[in-house]
């Protein structure tokens, strides 16, 4: 009943959708297929989109590799620090990541590259540098350090060595990083509705002019199918990449860089890190404490009001406190929904439960939003006004965060104590509550701060389904950015920054309180997975 | 599990006390405890005319909220999405561009002000439009120029709309998108009525001139415009920013820095009207009834740069002195832009994205 209840959740928005796509007044049409896919312009766009993703990818790469390899093969001073920043931005919400790339980049930086690809292309690299550092950094790490020692004792040079030896080692997670990576960018979407101006675009920005500006509900119908197509190709090929597994093995073991030419290498890579994650988040501080040329605290105590000419319709105080409160409430749908969920996934593991509970990354959120828009806004049941509407949305788009983090734990726990259980007496409903859920509840205490900080940031379907009295955090960032002048940009500079310090408590909390390093086996468990995508 | 969804509803129920009250389905209990209130869906740079909402609230006893969200056109979709649960009672800037789309989605309920008939003739809507949305106010979408950087640089203001793709103009002019801004809409209805079916060609010279596009008249007129310290000085704005930029002065400015180049004005007509399933359906005709007295009208001037569009509304001294009316300004029928419009902004697109 649980994953049927996912596959209601996601296929009857998009089917809300697809209905919307091929029928005009009360008849069948083809005018908006026909329209959108006959438009030389829809192609340029889609193309637009792959070849950003592709940028995206390749870059990431680029700087990513290098600071792989340094942070899993070498021990050195601040080496926890480096990596520890260089996952911060992942798990920032899109809108909040891409104002303070815009405090370097933008209108108030240094340097104005706002709609123009370079400032998306750098967000990406800031956003994604954390999945690379993760999946590559681990395999290197992984490497049995007698197999490199061994070539080189058989008369390989270091060149040589690596070629031979640590590439074809960490080949399989270079691979399905790149995957993941293009996957992330491919379905951007607030990174590029911050950075882009209007003057950049991709499918999920071009569904969000359509229907939000143009009011063409038919033609963004179309595009949101395209979008869907796009992806599971993507998600097809990344399945058929990772699963050409390598094997690494080995412990861990990291030795001290030895050479200059090492010391450098751990120089530059600590360089790289503090530039990518480092100083857009520093600028967003330093610019949140600046008004016009002055600097100031107003920014911070003026954020009970509103501020005139920003046009919001509650104060961005207002508008944090809700989106707590509606992230908590999010928060708790998406685990509710998820614990019978992972149940399922865990006791088939690649099943056809698993599948349904992948669809929500499939279908971009964006198109969860107006398709969830068009579904309940049609009489005789009219939603469109009530509070847990956005909610809702967000618990939807956070649900795959939560199974990936508790199936895997429930998946782990030994046959042998289920057996015992049942037993003594405990079968189904009693062996969930007594056993299972009690032995689990680290990772469903993990999954649950992770669902918060992903219903917190949500943007892709919020920003269809919040009313304007009603705006939610991410929303009132991409407001307040996009107007010209100093004080609404402040002020979002000033609501990024609370939402940095928001994400990294709870994340810090859970990672206080739980076993083993829990920020980090969320990375790896709750957003790593290739169903995990993260809309941005 | 529909004890988990139960909790959960608990919890999120604690997230919207909605102290607000009456702004939508859900507000209906707030016992009635607190003042009455009208809701004015709006643009965000629409200014209240805050005298003539206080004389509004002696009279009914409610107060005015306005609840904004983007341009013009953000504002106008945002509204047919909620089409019928509405976000306020009265929807304000329409304009002329836009009007036909609010037949979409049943958005508003009929209703015009006994007040209408005082409004000239070719501001009013024909047929079933009209009797949804009510004209309020008038203006004229144009090309401004800064004139003290021409003259720095001995160039002539171009005169005609036809010289703005003239290489002696190359990379000077600032746009707005007509996807997302109702001046840059506007402006492109006016460049397609004096082309006709060459228009695409006279973008096409534009975009090989160098024209940029931005998404709205403030990125445009308030960054990109040489006046506002911006690299551009031709920009689309309106007739009225020359008073506009000597009251904003405060006193620095005696004369407008801007002129218009009157050859490229298109007239524009912003209009309100009741949104269907108004939680406040009385005092929401009461608004749009109040949108046309004497109170109303005579402070738009000066609060949003507008013409009233009730004849003999004194006008303020900075509009006498410096506001232009254009001789000849393109007019459009609404009904015509409503038929073209989707297709004129898709080509448009196609030319400039």
């Amino acid at each position: 009943m649980a994953v049927g209840t996912v596959a209601a959740l996601v296929l009857l928005p998009v089917a809300a959708l697809l209905w919307r796509a091929i029928r005009d007044g009360d008849g069948w049409s083809a005018d908006a297929l026909s329209r959108i896919l006959g438009s030389g312009r829809t192609w340029r766009v889609l193309g637009a989109t792959v070849a950003q993703a592709a940028a995206s990818t390749v870059l990431t790469l680029v700087v990513g590799l290098p600071v792989a390899w340094v942070v899993g093969t070498f021990a050195f001073p601040g080496r926890r620090a480096v990596r520890l920043l260089a996952l911060v931005p992942f798990v920032l919400p899109s809108v909040v990541l891409a104002t303070a790339v815009s405090a370097v980049l933008g209108p108030s930086g240094p340097v104005d590259l706002r709609g123009t690809w370079w400032a998306v292309l750098a967000a990406h690299l800031s956003f994604n540098l954390a999945v690379v550092v993760v999946v590559v950094g681990g395999a290197v790490g992984r490497i049995a350090p007698s197999l490199d020692a061994t070539a080189r004792t058989l008369g390989a040079g270091p060149l040589d060595a690596l070629r031979r030896v640590v590439i074809p080692a960490v080949r399989p997670a270079v691979t399905s990083a790149a995957a993941l990576v293009f996957l992330f960018c491919l379905t951007s979407f607030g990174v590029l509705v911050v950075l882009g101006g209007g003057a950049v675009t991709t499918l999920e920005v071009e569904i969000w002019v359509r229907s939000t500006r143009q009011f063409d509900l038919s033609g963004a119908a179309v595009l949101a199918g395209l979008q869907v197509v796009t992806v599971v190709a993507a998600l097809g090929l990344l399945g058929a990449a990772s699963r050409r597994g390598g094997a690494t093995s080995g412990r861990l073991r990291r030795r001290r860089p030895r050479s200059p030419a090492e010391v450098s290498a751990v120089l530059g890579a600590s360089i790289a890190v503090v530039v990518v994650s480092g100083v857009p988040l520093a600028a967003l501080l330093e610019r949140s404490t600046r008004l016009g040329g002055e600097r100031t605290w107003s920014n911070w105590t003026g954020l009970g009001s509103v501020l005139e000419g920003t046009g919001l319709a509650v104060s961005p105080a207002e508008a944090l406190r809700r989106s707590l409160l509606g992230a908590a409430a999010g928060a708790a749908v998406a685990v509710a929904v998820a614990l019978p969920a992972s149940r399922l996934a865990a006791r088939r593991p690649g099943g056809g439960s698993e599948r349904v509970l992948m669809l929500p990354v499939a279908v971009s959120a964006t198109t969860v939003g107006l398709g969830l828009l068009l579904l309940v806004g049609r009489p005789p049941v009219d939603l469109r006004g009530t509070w847990w509407l956005v909610p809702f949305a967000q618990a939807v788009v956070a649900l795959p965060l939560v199974v990936r983090v508790v199936a895997p734990a429930l998946r782990a726990l030994p046959g042998s104590t289920l057996d015992a259980a049942a037993v003594l007496g405990a079968e189904g409903r009693s062996r969930w509550w007594r056993v299972e859920l009690p032995a689990v509840r680290g990772a469903v205490a993990a999954g649950a701060a992770l669902a918060f900080v992903a219903c917190l940031g949500e943007f892709g379907a919020t920003v269809f389904l919040a009313r304007s009295d009603r705006a939610t955090v991410p929303v009132v960032i991409q407001q307040l950015s996009s107007r010209p002048g100093p004080a609404g940009v402040g002020q979002a500079m000033v609501l990024s920054c609370i939402l940095v310090a928001v994400c990294a408590l709870v994340l810090g909390i859970l990672d206080a309180v739980g076993d083993r390093s829990a920020s980090d086996r969320l990375l790896h468990r709750g957003r790593m997975g290739p169903w995990t995508s993260e809309p941005t | 599990m529909l004890g988990l969804l139960a909790c959960s509803a608990l919890i999120a129920a604690c997230g919207d006390p909605a102290p607000s009250g009456g702004t939508g389905p859900d507000g209906n209990g707030d016992g009635g405890a607190s003042a009455r209130e009208v809701v004015l869906v709006t643009y965000d740079s629409f200014a209240l005319p805050e005298a003539a909402a206080r004389s509004f609230t002696e009279r009914t006893g409610a107060t005015i909220r306005v609840v904004a969200s983007g341009d013009a056109g953000a504002v106008l979709t945002k509204a047919l999405l909620a089409a019928g649960a509405p976000e306020g009672d009265v929807l304000f800037g329409v304009d002329s561009s836009l009007a036909t789309r609010v037949l979409a989605e049943d958005l508003l309920e009929p209703f015009q002000p006994a007040a209408v008939g005082q409004v000239p003739d070719p501001l009013r809507l024909p047929g079933e439009l009209g009797e949804l949305l009510t004209p309020v106010d008038t203006g004229e979408v144009c090309v401004l120029a800064d004139a003290g950087w021409f003259a720095a640089r001995s160039l002539p203001v171009p005169a005609t709309l036809e010289s703005l793709t003239d290489p002696a103009y190359r990379d000077l002019l600032v746009v707005q998108s007509p996807v997302t801004s109702s001046p840059g809409l506007t402006f492109l209805v006016g460049t397609v009525a004096r082309s006709g079916d060459g228009w695409p060609g006279y973008w096409q010279a534009l975009r090989d001139n160098g024209v940029r596009v931005r998404p709205s008249w403030d990125d445009a007129y308030n960054v990109d415009y040489t006046v506002s310290g911006g690299d551009r000085p031709l920009v689309v704005s309106y007739a009225s920013s020359p008073p506009a930029e000597v009251v904003f002065s405060e006193g620095a400015r005696s004369e407008p820095a801007s002129v218009v180049i009157q050859d490229t004005c298109v007239q524009q007509v912003e209009y309100a009207g009741v949104l269907r399933g108004a939680p406040e359906p009385e005092l929401a005709r009461q608004l749009v009834e109040f949108m046309l007295s004497p109170e109303w009208q005579s402070e738009l001037p000066l609060t949003n740069f507008v013409f009233p569009v009730v004849p003999g509304t004194p006008l303020p001294v900075e509009f006498e002195r410096f506001a232009v009316r254009p001789a000849a300004p393109q007019q459009v029928p609404p009904d015509r832009i409503g038929e073209e419009r989707e297709a004129w902004i898709e080509q448009w697109r196609t030319i400039l994205e």
